[in-house]
């Protein structure tokens, strides 16, 4: 088609867009409804806003985001302009009804509204193995993000780029509805665009085809779909519904379609998750195609305001049915959830004051008016509930029978809530407020599975040299008894500063030079000689010599394939008294690690032994001071404190303290990596992590 | 605990526990250890008769943690967290799940012996 064409059509669609607004701005001012004006007119200036920044910004990111709040605007204006037309349509409707009838008093009850919360959104993929096996290396990636509509309300949640790395697409956002009634629909949409690298090759056809698609003939045709879609608002392919109302201008850049779509209401509402299926749209030819599994996995929940505000309050007098006909107590009663609570006074309320006495008011009870009571005019309201068999009533009574017609009303009203809400009246559901985030960090670019299997060296070499000898050592050890130490750990045992003590109890017992050779071949499989090894952290002397008192008591070391530190052999090779000190060496990092993975182990010990208590005592690492200050020490030493509680060590105590300020430390992420990494590689652990 | 059978839907008696994590500094703890996965060693876990039974249990609780708080208890068996299953990942993915940077509540759902053992009783007096 010659450009002139597309501009005159162009032209004619803003002409359009034109009188459309102008028309809305009639109905608006007829039903003198401002409102939801106003909240058109912020719509279109969003929506113009998104559509410069897609025309002028150039990174890949930014256009997705902007397309996004595009195609959310759209949504939104046209779910506005939808219910314009339907008060407008309920508006002339009334005007023909009211003639027609009179004003009977056909006030159908109202239930109340309530707070609508989903969270945790969660889609599973299913990724064939051809993706990954026989793909080039180019990964398809897209751009997803959910729609969620409830009434008038339409919240987007953050856009994730899947590609074939991802086994789910999860949307950690809480939306929560404010004003939801009980027969709410809300609307899941999944929209996803593809996001190639190169917009110009493969977007050409899909620009020409989004003009071709807001010309006049294909709305047309577009005006059909929407009619036979289920949805509210359908916005296909250009962010166009129907003819009449707006379409969108096309704008060069991303589009997003709509990938799968589901409505929940109230029955899907639990306070746990649950697994809802989706419908999908589109097929494996789109661009935007994702393998979805065909389920979405959520938390719904619903907190309807009968039961979390006052529904009822004011003074009333109290008497158990069967008492003293004398003792009306005089009360401040609320009616909130599933109970009336009956306080002294209105002041306990807001003081958040224990109420006086609660009277249960739920599905089981009944309430009914009772006869006059011959010394008033005034009604009684009695209450009647099921206590663990008995019955039980009390009667209310207040000052005036208008009270009294209030109060019967508010009850009634609230029984009919709850037969509306259902479920979620049965507990209060709790809704977490999305608290305000800062904006997520940039995440780098994913690799693939496998890249998770890449030793992730942190900035230092000797992170993945340490941890290459770890695991050399470790073979070494299960191989053999060993007599010398090979020779190049000698290297590293001259090179380490010291800065840092540690303890050699069993070796320092044994003097000598080489007091770690003999302790050796009783220890393959790992002997409880192994336990001085563990107090690898602690520092002090005198946690060193209980700690060897005892050593020889514990009795389950032997289960861990855990590699001897090679810190025998330098000590063997050297001076084996001298307390070695610890830095960020790679012969510390080496001990560190090994000792964290003892810890690990060690307390494994504690649940395993039939009395804990008794035998926890002597475990070590308990009264490994914290005084090296890193965090990832910390974490042996809470780890075990439950057992240095527990024992009652008295040398373990010094250390509790300082253990007990930072109960709940977690090791660095740096160190976690080495850990899990190691811990990974030797099929015999039984990893313990705190979280 | 039921064994396990691959293949075969597995059916548990299990209790929902809500941890509001504890903010640290930098972290969110739970205040708990777990220990297994289908990566480690099923022999070495103290707290299940069944020995190939590879799923995440609580090894530890910290005293007066959210954990504590809330009634997660050493021993305990965890089936889900958050809405992902826990009975057939990797120690790491299981530490990943619950240890995740934007999500200050989990919802765990958890089996123990005594669960079973407390249905098992009432079914029978019912007989």
């Amino acid at each position: 088609m010659p450009v002139d064409t597309f501009a005159n059509m162009e032209e004619k669609l803003w002409i359009l867009e034109d009188l459309n607004m102008m028309y809305i701005r009639q109905i608006a001012l007829s039903l003198q409804d401002s409102d939801i004006q106003k909240k058109i007119d912020h719509e279109i200036r969003m929506r113009d806003g998104a559509c410069k920044l897609l025309a002028a910004c150039s990174q890949k990111d930014q256009t997705l985001e902007a397309a996004k709040s595009l195609q959310t605007c759209s949504t939104r204006i046209m779910a506005y302009m939808s219910e314009l037309q339907r008060m407008k349509e309920a508006q002339v409707m009334q005007k023909v009804t009211r003639r027609s009838s009179d004003a009977g008093p056909m006030e159908d009850r109202l239930p109340c509204k309530g707070k609508v919360a989903i969270s945790d959104l969660r889609i599973p993929l299913m990724w064939k193995d051809t993706e990954y096996f026989k793909n080039k290396g180019e990964l398809h990636r897209c751009a997803v993000f959910c729609l969620l509509q409830l009434g008038g309300e339409i919240f987007d949640t953050d856009m994730v780029i899947v590609d074939r790395t991802l086994t789910d697409i999860c949307f950690d956002n809480t939306i929560v509805f404010n004003e939801a009634s009980p027969g709410f629909e809300l609307r899941v949409e999944l929209y996803s665009c593809c996001s190639e690298d190169d917009y110009s090759a493969g977007s050409t056809p899909r620009k020409l085809a989004s003009k071709l698609s807001s010309s006049l003939g294909r709305s047309a045709g577009k005006k059909l779909r929407a009619a036979m879609e289920p949805g509210p608002c359908s916005p296909v392919s250009n962010g166009g519904a129907g003819p009449l109302l707006l379409p969108v201008p096309s704008v060069p850049g991303p589009k997003y379609h709509l990938l799968a779509h589901t409505s929940l209401s109230l029955l899907h509402v639990q306070d746990s998750f649950r697994t809802h299926d989706l419908t999908i749209s589109g097929n494996e030819e789109c661009s935007y195609w994702l393998p979805l599994y065909g389920s979405m996995c959520c938390r719904l929940a619903a907190q309807p305001h009968c039961m979390t505000q006052q529904m009822m309050n004011g003074c009333l007098k109290v008497k158990q049915l069967g008492g003293d006909p004398q003792s009306w107590k005089k009360v401040y009663a609320v009616v909130k959830g599933t109970s009336l609570f009956c306080y002294h006074q209105q002041e306990d309320v807001e003081a958040n004051v224990e109420p006086a006495f609660t009277i249960a008011v739920n599905k089981e009870t009944r309430i009914r008016a009772s006869e006059k009571d011959p010394h008033s005019k005034v009604q009684n309201i009695c209450i009647s509930n099921q206590y663990g068999g008995e019955e039980v009533t009390h009667s209310l009574t207040t000052d005036s029978r208008e009270d009294t017609h209030r109060w019967m009303e508010a009850f009634w009203q609230h029984f009919y809530d709850m037969s509306q809400w259902k479920q979620c009246c049965d507990d209060v559901m709790k809704i977490e407020m999305p608290s305000p985030r800062k904006p997520a960090p940039v995440t780098p670019k994913q690799g693939s599975l496998y890249h998770e299997m890449v030793i992730e060296s942190s900035n230092d070499l000797s992170t993945t040299v340490s941890d290459i000898l770890a695991r050399r050592m470790q073979e070494l050890e299960l191989r053999s008894h060993l007599g010398t130490s090979p020779t190049w750990m000698s290297v590293f045992e001259e090179n380490s500063p010291k800065s840092t003590v540690r303890p050699r109890p069993c070796t320092s017992r044994l003097s000598g030079h080489s007091p770690c050779i003999p302790h050796r071949p009783p220890r393959s499989p790992l002997s409880p000689h192994r336990c001085p090894q563990l107090s690898l952290l602690s520092s002090d002397a005198s946690l060193t010599s209980d700690s060897d008192s005892h050593c020889s008591t514990s009795p389950c070391f032997h289960r861990h394939g855990w590699p001897e530190p090679s810190s025998n052999f330098p000590l063997g090779s050297s001076s084996p008294c001298r307390l070695r000190p610890r830095t960020l060496s790679l012969d510390a990092k080496l001990s560190t690690l090994r000792g964290r993975v003892y810890g690990g182990g060690g307390t494994l010990q504690c649940p395993c032994q039939p009395p804990p208590s008794s035998l926890l005592t002597p475990f070590p690492i308990s009264s490994c001071s914290p005084r090296s200050q890193r965090s990832t020490q910390t974490t042996l030493s809470c780890s075990s404190s439950t057992s240095s509680n527990s024992s009652s060590n008295s040398e373990g105590s010094h250390s509790l303290e300082s253990s007990e300020g930072a109960p709940f430390s977690r090791p660095s992420p740096a160190r976690r990596s080495l850990r899990n990494l190691k811990a990974r590689l030797d099929p015999r652990n039984w990893l313990q992590s705190q979280v | 605990m039921s064994k396990y059978i691959p293949g075969q839907p597995l059916t548990a008696v299990v209790e929902r526990i809500e941890i509001q994590k504890l903010r640290q500094g930098d972290n969110l703890i739970l205040g708990f250890s777990i220990g297994g996965g289908i990566d480690q060693d099923p022999g070495q876990n103290p707290f299940t008769n069944d020995k190939t039974d590879k799923g995440i249990y609580v090894t530890r609780i910290s005293e007066n943690g959210p954990a504590d708080v809330a009634g997660l208890r050493e021993g305990d068996k965890i089936m889900q967290v958050n809405g992902w299953d826990m009975t057939m990942v990797t120690h790491d993915k299981a530490r990943k799940t619950l240890t995740k940077k934007n999500q200050d509540v989990v919802r765990l759902l958890v089996t123990r012996r005594s669960l079973e053992e407390a249905v098992k009783q009432s079914m029978g007096k019912k007989q």
